[in-house]
C-alpha cells in the first residue's frame, strides 16, 4: 500500500458515486425505514494529487443528507442539474431528489417517477445523461427499459421487447447509444433513434450452474470514442470477458479471476475500469477483498489471471468480531488519482486506498 | 410553565467559547465560562451583560457549573468571578478543580508576562476564584438550595470532564460539555442513565464528521515519528499539559517498547510531574484497562519517557519532546521550536487545533517565514505535520447519548454557524423529540409539561376506585374530588371532608320549573291524571301521590295550581335538587308534551 484510510459509516452502503466538486455520495440499503443518503466531502488527502500522509483534515465531512423510506440500491446524479435519482426495492419506480447545498444541508425528495409494474418486478437499474435534456435511463428488465426526461417526466424512449430477462446494468455510451447488460450475461446495444433494433454482443460462455453477470464500462479519457473502450463483464463464478463494441461477434479477451467458490451470490458483484490507467480494472463482491487486474496481457483463452493487487482491508476490519466476514458491496476508482480506489463493505466500513505497482512496470 | 436557555458564546466561532445560561423553573444556572483564545481584547471573554444589565450577578445566578478544564470552557472564570463579580457557588468535579488553576495560571503567565497584557486576571484572583469552588463526585446528587440539585456524569474526553444534570422539582436539563462516546487508551466513554431530562444540551461541532479510524491515525503518527528519529532528526510535539498528551505518551511508550527503540523521549518538566500525579490521584477517572493494569504497573510511570531539561534541546541526535503549550504561542515549546526549526531533518507534529494568531496556526497554514519578537525572521525548514487526536462525539455518538438519556427536547450547540438541518431532522425523526439549534446569543424557549404531585386522601381513593370498572394498572382512571391548596401542598379530598375542613356548609340547589297544561278540570283531578300518567310511564321509579295533593317522583316534587288568569290552564310546579338534574329535566320535558287525551 502507498496509503490506506479506513472510515466507518453509520450504516453500510452499496453505492459510491462521484459528484461534481469531488463529492462522494453513499446511501443506506437497510430494509427498515430511515435510510440516509449522504453527500460527503472527502478529506483533502484525497483531493490533491500527491499523497500527504499526515494532513490537517483527514476526515470525511457530511455536506448534506436526505432520508429515504426505501432502501437505496442505486443512485445517479443527473449531470448539469442539482438533481439525483435513486432506485430500490420493492418496485422499479425512481425517486428524484434535489441537492441545494447553499440553502440547506438536506437533500429533499422532489418527485417519484412511477413505472408500470408487472408482478415480481425487482428494482430498476439507472443511468443518467444530460445531452438534449436531463434524461434517466432505467428499467429492471430488458423489455421494460425506458428513458424518461427527469424534469418533465415525459417518456422519451421505450425499448423493443426482445426478452424479459432481468437487467444487471445499463449505460449511455453516448447520447444516442445505450448498452444493456442482463443478469444472464446477454449484452445488447440499442440506438434510441431506432427503437426496434437491438444489436447483440457475443454471449458469454454458458455454464453448468447458473451464474449472474454484471458489466463495467469505461468513462473514457477525453477524445476517445466511447465505443472503442472495451466493455467488461464479470460473472459470479469469477469469469471475466472483454468485448470491443466495434467487433461484437468475438471476445477481445477472456480470463478467470481467482475467487472463492461457491461464490456468495451476485448481490454485490462489481467490475469497473480505471479511468486514469489504461487497461486496468477492479472487481469485488465475492468476499471481503477487491482485486485489481491489468488486462493488457489477457488473451481469449480463459486462463486464470493473476491480480496486480488485492485489497484485504475489509476482511480485517473486524470491529464487530462477530465471526461474519464483511462482504465488499461496492468499489470505485478515484477520477484523477490513478491508483486510488474507494471501497465499502457490509459492515459499514469505507476504505480509501492507494496501491503500489509491484516492481516491473509503472 | 416552561424554561429557556440562552447561548451567549458571542462572536468568533473557531474553537468556540462555551458559556450557556439556563433558566429553569425560576433558577438561573451558568454552564461553563470559556475564554476565546484567538482574541487579545475583550472579545475573548463572554458578554456577561446578557445575563443582567444592572443587577448583581450573585443575586441573579444560583450557581455556575464548569464541565472540564479546557480553557475554552473555564478560561474566563476568574475574570467572571473576580473582575465582573460573582460570589455564589461554582461546581466542578474534583480533577477539574485540581487542574483548572494550573492551566489558568499557566495561561495568565504567558498572556501577562510575555505579552504584557493589563486587562487580565491576576494569580490572586485565580486563587480567590477557586475558593468559591465546590467539588463534586460522579453520580452524587448535590443540593444547591432547597429546590435546585445537580449531578455529574462521566463524559470521557479529558480527565475529570463531566456532563451535568440540573434538576428543579420534576424539571431537568442535562448539559454535556464536551464528551466522547468511544473509549480510548486512557479514558472511558461517556455514560448517562435514562434520566429523561426535559432538555439535553449537546455539543454538535463534530456531528458532520466521519472520522478516519484511530488505528490509521495512530499508525501514520508513529510512522512519521519513527522515520524522523531513524534519520537522526528531532520531533517536537507541542501539547497542553493534560489531556491528549497522556494518550500520546502511552502510544509512544508502547511503540518504543515493541520496536525496541533507543532514542530518548522527553516530557517538559513542571507540568509532567503534576500531570502524572493527578492521573495517579484520579485513577478512578481513567479507563477500565488502565485501572486494571495500574495494579501491576503504573501506566503513567513511563520507562522510556523522562523529564526534560532545557539544555537537552541542544543535545545532538534524535529525540522526541513533548512540550507545552500546545499552540506554540509561547513558553518552552516555542523556545524549542525556534532552536529546531532550521533543520529539515526535524519535525513538529501539532496534535490539536490551533487558534488563529498563534505560531501553531501560522505554520499549519503553510507559513514558512515567521516574524518573531525583535523583528527577527525565523525560517522554518523542519517538517510540519498535524494530527488531531481530540475526542469528540460525532453524529453516531450524539444519537447514542440521546438514546441513553431519552430527553424530551434536544438543543444543539455548535462552534460554527452552520446549517444543521440534516442532523436536526435525523434526531427528530428517530426519537420524536423537538430539536433546537439556536445561533449565538439567541434565546430558546422550551415548554415543558411539569407534573404536579397531589396527595389523595385514602377514603376518597377507596370510594372512587369502588365506582365503575375494576381499575387497570395501565389505564388512567378519572376520579372526582375537591382540590385543596395550602402552603405548598396539594391534596385531593372528598367534598364532604373539604367542607368540614374549611368549615363551610354545603349549599343545596333546587330548581323549579313551571309547566302549563290545558285542563279545564279541577286541580285535584289534574293531579290525579298526572299521577296516573307518570305512574304508567315511570314504572322503575317510585311515584307517589301524597295526601296534601302533591306528587313525588323519587325526590322530585310536583304540585298543581290553577292559572291565575285562565281557569282552563293548570300550572304544574316541578321542583328538584341539583343531584336529580337528569331526572328533573326528563320529567319536565315529558310533562311539556302534555297529558294523553284519554285518561281514567
Amino acid at each position: 500500500y502507498r496509503d490506506l484510510h479506513t472510515f466507518e459509516l453509520q450504516a453500510p452502503t452499496r453505492l459510491i458515486e462521484w459528484a461534481c466538486g469531488n463529492r462522494v455520495c453513499v446511501a443506506g440499503y437497510g430494509q427498515s425505514d430511515g435510510n440516509e443518503i449522504l453527500q460527503l466531502i472527502p478529506p483533502p488527502t484525497l483531493l490533491t494529487k500527491e499523497t500527504q500522509g499526515l494532513c490537517p483534515e483527514r476526515d470525511f465531512k457530511v455536506e448534506c443528507g436526505g432520508f429515504s423510506e426505501r432502501p437505496v440500491y442505486s443512485l445517479k446524479y443527473v449531470p448539469d442539474t442539482s438533481l439525483l435519482v435513486t432506485s430500490g426495492p420493492p418496485d422499479s419506480s425512481l425517486q428524484v431528489w434535489q441537492v441545494s447545498v447553499e440553502d440547506s444541508d438536506v437533500i429533499k425528495s422532489v418527485s417519484t417517477l412511477a413505472t408500470e409494474d408487472g408482478t415480481g418486478e425487482s428494482w430498476a437499474k439507472i443511468a443518467t445523461i444530460s445531452a438534449r435534456a436531463p434524461w434517466v435511463l432505467h428499467g429492471s428488465r430488458l423489455d421494460r427499459v425506458q428513458i424518461t426526461e427527469v424534469e418533465s417526466r415525459k417518456n422519451v424512449y421505450t425499448s423493443a421487447s426482445r426478452g424479459s430477462e432481468e437487467l444487471s446494468g445499463l449505460a449511455f455510451l453516448d447520447c444516442n447509444t445505450l448498452l444493456l447488460c442482463c443478469a444472464t450475461g446477454r449484452l445488447c446495444l440499442a440506438d434510441i433513434r431506432q427503437p426496434q433494433s437491438l444489436v447483440e454482443a457475443v454471449s458469454v460462455p454458458s455454464a453448468p450452474c447458473s451464474e449472474q453477470w454484471c458489466m463495467g464500462t469505461r468513462h473514457g479519457a477525453q477524445g476517445l470514442e466511447p465505443s472503442s473502450q472495451p466493455v467488461a463483464r464479470l460473472s459470479s463464478r469469477g469469469l471475466l470477458t472483454l468485448t470491443d463494441l466495434r467487433k461484437t461477434s468475438e471476445f477481445l479477451a477472456l480470463a478467470k479471476a481467482r475467487v472463492p467458490s461457491p461464490g456468495s451470490g451476485a448481490e454485490f458483484l462489481c467490475v469497473s475500469w480505471a479511468p486514469a490507467l489504461e487497461g486496468y480494472l477492479a472487481i469485488s463482491g465475492f468476499n471481503g477483498t477487491v482485486h485489481v487486474y491489468d488486462t493488457q496481457s489477457w488473451d481469449s483463452s480463459g486462463r486464470e489471471a493473476e491480480p496486480v493487487f488485492v485489497h484485504k482491508g475489509h476482511a480485517f476490519g473486524g470491529a464487530g468480531g462477530s465471526g461474519d466476514v464483511p462482504l465488499v458491496t461496492v468499489h470505485t476508482w478515484h477520477l484523477q488519482k490513478p491508483r486510488t480506489l474507494l471501497s465499502a463493505a457490509s459492515d459499514g466500513s469505507l476504505h480509501v486506498w492507494d496501491w503500489v505497482q509491484p516492481c516491473g512496470k509503472c | 410553565l416552561g424554561f429557556f436557555a440562552v447561548v451567549c458564546a458571542g462572536a468568533g466561532q473557531d474553537v468556540g467559547r462555551s458559556c450557556i445560561l439556563v433558566s429553569i423553573a425560576g433558577k438561573n444556572v451558568m454552564l461553563d465560562c470559556g475564554m476565546h483564545m484567538g482574541y487579545n481584547d475583550d472579545r475573548r471573554f463572554p458578554d456577561f451583560s446578557y445575563i443582567t444589565q444592572n443587577g448583581r450577578l450573585t443575586d441573579f445566578l444560583d450557581c455556575v457549573i464548569i464541565s472540564h478544564f479546557h480553557l475554552d470552557h473555564c478560561g474566563a472564570l476568574p475574570y467572571f468571578s473576580e473582575m465582573v463579580g460573582y460570589d455564589g457557588p461554582i461546581y466542578m468535579t474534583h480533577p477539574t478543580k485540581a487542574i483548572c488553576p494550573i492551566l489558568l495560571e499557566d495561561y495568565r503567565k504567558i498572556t501577562v508576562d510575555k505579552k504584557g497584557e493589563t486587562n487580565f486576571f491576576t494569580s490572586q484572583m485565580i486563587k480567590d476564584c477557586m475558593k468559591k469552588v465546590v467539588a463534586v463526585h460522579l453520580h452524587q446528587t448535590v443540593q444547591v438550595d432547597e429546590e435546585l440539585e445537580i449531578k455529574a456524569y462521566y463524559a470521557g474526553h479529558v480527565l475529570g470532564a463531566a456532563m451535568f444534570q440540573i434538576k428543579v422539582g420534576c424539571e431537568s436539563v442535562v448539559y454535556t460539555g464536551d464528551y466522547n462516546m468511544t473509549p480510548d487508551r486512557h479514558l472511558g466513554a461517556a455514560w448517562i442513565d435514562k434520566c429523561r431530562p426535559d432538555l439535553l444540551i449537546t455539543e454538535s461541532t463534530y456531528a458532520t464528521t466521519i472520522r478516519d479510524s484511530k488505528r490509521c491515525r495512530e499508525r501514520d503518527f508513529l510512522k512519521k515519528v519513527h522515520e524522523t528519529v531513524e534519520r537522526g532528526g528531532k520531533v517536537l510535539i507541542p501539547v497542553f499539559a493534560l489531556g491528549r498528551a497522556q494518550e500520546l505518551c502511552i502510544l509512544l511508550e508502547t511503540f518504543w517498547e515493541r520496536m525496541n527503540l533507543k532514542a530518548p523521549i522527553y516530557f517538559s518538566t513542571g507540568l509532567t510531574e503534576k500531570a502524572n500525579h493527578y492521573y495517579k490521584l484520579f485513577i478512578t477517572w481513567t479507563n477500565q484497562k488502565i485501572r486494571k493494569t495500574f495494579v501491576q504497573r503504573n501506566m503513567f510511570e513511563f520507562k522510556h519517557i523522562k523529564a526534560f531539561d532545557r539544555a537537552f534541546a541542544d543535545n545532538p541526535g534524535p529525540m522526541v519532546v513533548f512540550a507545552t503549550p500546545g499552540m506554540l504561542h509561547a513558553g518552552q515549546s516555542l523556545q524549542i521550536f525556534r532552536k529546531w526549526a532550521g533543520n529539515e531533518k526535524n519535525m513538529v507534529i501539532m496534535p490539536g487545533y490551533c487558534v488563529q494568531g498563534t505560531v501553531g496556526h501560522k505554520i499549519l497554514s503553510g507559513q514558512r517565514k515567521l516574524e518573531m519578537e525583535g523583528r527577527q525572521i525565523l525560517e522554518v525548514k523542519m517538517q510540519v505535520e498535524y494530527m488531531s487526536f481530540s475526542a469528540h462525539a460525532d453524529a453516531k455518538g450524539i444519537m447514542q447519548l440521546i438514546r441513553q438519556a431519552e430527553p424530551r427536547n434536544v438543543l444543539l450547540v455548535h462552534g460554527e454557524a452552520k446549517k444543521m438541518e440534516f442532523l436536526k431532522q435525523k434526531i427528530e425523526q428517530e426519537f420524536h423529540v423537538s430539536c433546537f439549534m439556536p445561533a449565538n446569543g439567541e434565546t430558546t424557549t422550551i415548554v415543558t409539561n411539569p407534573c404536579i404531585p397531589v396527595d389523595i386522601s385514602l377514603g376518597l381513593l377507596k370510594r372512587e376506585t369502588a365506582i365503575g370498572p375494576v381499575p387497570d394498572a395501565k389505564k388512567p382512571k378519572l376520579m372526582h374530588g375537591t382540590l385543596l391548596m395550602k402552603d405548598n401542598s396539594f391534596r385531593l379530598v372528598s367534598s364532604e371532608q373539604a367542607l368540614k375542613e374549611l368549615g363551610l356548609a354545603e349549599h343545596q340547589l333546587r330548581f323549579t320549573c313551571r309547566v302549563h297544561i290545558q285542563d279545564p278540570r279541577k286541580e285535584h283531578e289534574t293531579v290525579l291524571r298526572v299521577y296516573n300518567h307518570l305512574k304508567g310511564i315511570l314504572k322503575d321509579y317510585s311515584v307517589q301521590h301524597l295526601p296534601d295533593g302533591s306528587i313525588t317522583v323519587e325526590s322530585i316534587l310536583i304540585q298543581a295550581t290553577a292559572h291565575s288568569e285562565d281557569q282552563g290552564t293548570k300550572v304544574l310546579l316541578v321542583s328538584w335538587t341539583y343531584q336529580d338534574e337528569e331526572l328533573g329535566s326528563y320529567l319536565t320535558s315529558l310533562l311539556k308534551k302534555g297529558l294523553p287525551q284519554s285518561t281514567p
